[in-house]
């Protein structure tokens, strides 16, 4: 008697235990953490406002945050000289080099442990919360050894832009097939505009048709041939079809706009947004970097994937990853960790979306926070799960590589757009350099 | 003079010296001497382990293409930039020199402008020139029904590194406009006197006075030009073109950027920045070798 007594005294007096959160109970020795962050198309907003509210949720943390468009320059010097950032988020496509170099040096925390364990606010573990494939995936397993090295963020479906009121407006089918988006060319013409523009100086924008016409091509199969170096992709139909979508809009009478080639992001986006054409390649971040540009009269966005090459086929589109990532020599991994674990809290994703027009890479992320996304945003995802997402990243190659292939894919296309190369040409050249690729990685094995 | 005296102006001159030349061996003689160390190592750049390779980066450079490639753009710029540089700013030297022109302070300002202006300041002006669609340039060319001549100037490989050219030698000539000025009005006037009275014409004193007693100077100016070229044309693409379109205006420095940043291949880099110094220093030496002649005295 005595002792279920004590027993259920025991109980009784252990019951609180159970309702204190785990932020309460682990204390950190070192409450500083320095953040470094992209500060873009989404702005800092979400950053200062996640950052207040982890403070005050975390007594006697003090946050130091670094935003800038250049924070690869600027974090550079304090990686090299072994003073890292603690937390660092960085765009996708990061023209720094940084987050490349930092896989290749293979000098980032494995964060497997922090999606393994328990989120903050559910009882479920956080890798369940993420939309499944991103995590294996090599934008988060760059070593595809089932660790994971980077967090998602904002995932960004990618693909066609088209002034939804003007299409509405004139009624203007979206196209089906990629048959119907040449035939368009005509259509623009009456309405004094040309068919596609695109950023043309950053022809990188492009993955965001090839990659989704390789699928259309030649399904996964295809795409992995292509990110994994296969020898054999470029003298494949699917590349050929895929990539010969470039000249074949530079060959249409009224197919690219006039100048595209020599212009930038904000300057082709603008265009498009005057009216000067019909479609251009984008993401979902569009909307707020271009929030202070001219546009024509009652202008929405609209989005589009890549139609498929056969009538019947559904529409395709890219969509990418943007990364979290906690560099290995960082003096404060612990916080860093628990930092991550709060950013997938439905708090802060719904901040994301308020602050940032985003949406983390989470599973039900767009309906989740549909009151705080634009309604165009919020049309952007809905869109995207209608289509057929296609994800993928170049694979690593050995450190001693002097390639860079994003630019041996990405730069001979504005000679393809120009009529200065031809699709065979384009082909063998690439052909080539998957050839040396394939060597390369085969010699550091 | 006394002893100590002696030493205390060795001692002062000691003291003034050792600032900059402290200063000098930090911020230039040391990083040299690193670049060529680190060429010999394949290092990220991020703060990695940095591993020997001995001259593996140099042989890796002979079968680059692109560098290869890019090296050929440096040729084709070192022909097309020094020359006419030198001869414009020659000319309106020359012709800002003539004691009897009004406007000359006015001009020399103007033509002297564009050389104080920041790299990056010019990158970024004459990107909005060359516009394909709202620039200065082809909007004139519409103005003057030449449209047909209206190009997207640094979208099309045929035509990027050429307006790089133009770029670079707008902002040159300025500079060295100003040095010849400089140069030619310390020529003795009573040269040109005498010349009038023997019946030179104005082009026959140029090339048989002017010249001749300005060619030291035009002999280092040469000089300045070529180094010049190589990390102003590096600037300007980087800003203009970041080295396309399709690797049109890629220099080797702007390789040398991408693989040391980019691609996380530091040690790769360094190699090349090894050899862009040699290089420069080689066509110097050429360009001075060329250019010796017995330093003419007056009168």
């Amino acid at each position: 008697m005595k002792r279920m007594v004590l027993a259920l005294l025991a109980a009784i007096c252990l019951v609180p235990l159970s309702f204190a959160q785990a932020k309460d109970v682990k204390s950190f020795s070192n409450k500083t953490l320095n953040v470094a962050v992209f500060q873009g198309g989404y702005g800092r907003d979400y950053w200062d406002a996640i950052i207040a509210e982890f403070e005050k949720d975390y007594p006697g943390v003090k946050v130091n945050l670094t935003a800038s468009p250049k924070i690869g320059d600027v974090i550079r010097p304090q990686i090299v000289s072994g003073n890292p950032p603690d937390f660092i988020y960085f765009n996708e496509g990061d023209a720094g080099g940084v987050v490349a170099g930092m896989i290749k040096d293979r000098s980032l925390t494995d964060l497997t442990d922090v999606f393994n364990g328990p989120a903050i606010d559910q009882k479920k573990a956080i890798k369940d919360l993420i939309i499944p494939g991103t995590l294996a995936g090599r934008s988060c397993s760059p070593y595809l050894d089932g660790k994971i090295y980077l967090g998602p963020y904002n995932y960004t479906p990618m693909g066609l832009v088209y002034n939804k009121n003007f299409f509405d407006k004139n009624n203007i089918a979206l196209p089906k097939t990629i048959d119907e988006f040449y035939a368009l060319a005509a259509v623009a013409k009456k309405f004094n505009r040309a068919l596609f523009t695109y950023q043309g100086i950053y022809p990188g924008y492009l993955e965001e048709i090839y990659v989704p016409a390789v699928y259309a091509a030649g399904g996964t199969k295809a795409v992995q041939s292509m990110y994994t170096y296969d020898p054999a992709f470029w003298t494949s139909d699917a590349a050929k079809k895929a990539f010969g979508v470039f000249p074949k809009i530079a060959a249409l009478d009224n197919g690219l706009m006039k100048g595209t080639v020599a212009l930038n992001h904000t300057q082709s986006q603008t265009e498009m947004m005057k009216g000067n054409a019909m479609f251009i390649v984008n993401g979902p971040w569009m909307e707020g970097e271009m929030k202070d540009a001219p546009r024509e009269e009652g202008f929405t966005f609209g989005f589009a994937g890549f139609p498929g090459f056969k009538a019947g086929d559904p529409t395709y589109c890219q969509t990418g990853i943007e990364t979290f990532m906690i560099p290995s020599k960082a003096k404060n991994a612990a916080l860093a960790k628990e930092f991550l674990r709060y950013l997938y809290t439905t708090k802060s994703i719904k901040l994301n979306a308020e602050k940032a027009n985003g949406v983390f890479a989470v599973v039900g992320a767009a309906d989740l926070v549909k009151d705080k996304l634009s309604e165009s945003t919020y049309n952007f995802y809905k869109g995207a799960e209608s289509m057929i997402q296609v994800t993928g990243h170049w694979g690593v190659l050995p450190k001693s590589s002097k390639l860079n292939i994003a630019d041996e894919v990405n730069n001979p296309i504005t000679s393809l757009m120009n009529g200065q190369m031809t699709i065979d040409q384009y082909t063998a050249q690439l052909d080539k350099v998957w050839k040396q690729a394939a060597a390369e990685i085969k010699a550091a094995n | 003079m006394s002893l100590s005296r002696k030493r205390n102006d060795i001692l002062f001159f000691a003291l003034c010296v050792l600032p900059p030349l402290l200063l000098y061996m930090v911020f230039y003689i040391y990083p040299t001497l690193n670049t060529f160390w680190l060429s010999l190592f394949e290092y990220s750049g991020i703060g990695g382990a940095m591993t020997f390779v001995g001259l593996e980066n140099f042989a890796y450079i002979l079968k680059d293409e692109h560098l290869l490639k890019s090296f050929g753009n440096n040729l084709i710029l070192m022909l097309f930039v020094p020359f006419p540089t030198l001869i414009i700013a020659l000319g309106s030297a020359a012709a800002l020199s003539r004691k009897d022109l009004k406007e000359r302070n006015f001009y020399r300002t103007v033509f002297f402008f564009p050389s104080i202006l920041s790299f990056v300041v010019v990158a970024i002006v004459w990107y909005f020139i060359y516009s394909p669609n709202s620039g200065l340039l082809n909007n004139c060319l519409n103005a003057l029904g030449l449209k047909a001549l209206a190009l997207p100037w640094l979208g099309d490989s045929r035509t990027a590194l050429g307006a790089i050219i133009v770029v670079l030698i707008w902002q040159a000539f300025g500079y060295y406009m100003v040095m010849y000025i400089a140069g030619i009005d310390s020529i003795p006037q009573e040269l040109y006197e005498a010349a009038e009275v023997d019946g030179a014409s104005p082009f026959k004193q140029f090339y048989k006075i002017t010249i001749p007693l300005l060619w030291p100077v035009i002999r280092i100016t040469l000089v300045f030009m070529i180094g010049g070229t190589i990390t102003i044309s590096f600037l300007v693409a980087n800003v203009l073109t970041a080295g396309g379109p399709n690797f049109a205006t890629d220099t080797a420095l702007n390789q040398m950027y991408r693989q040391g940043t980019i691609n996380a291949n530091y040690g790769y880099a360094m190699a090349i920045a090894v050899v862009v110094f040699l290089f420069s220093m080689i066509l110097s030496m050429i360009s001075n070798r060329l250019t010796n002649r017995e330093e003419k005295t007056h009168g």
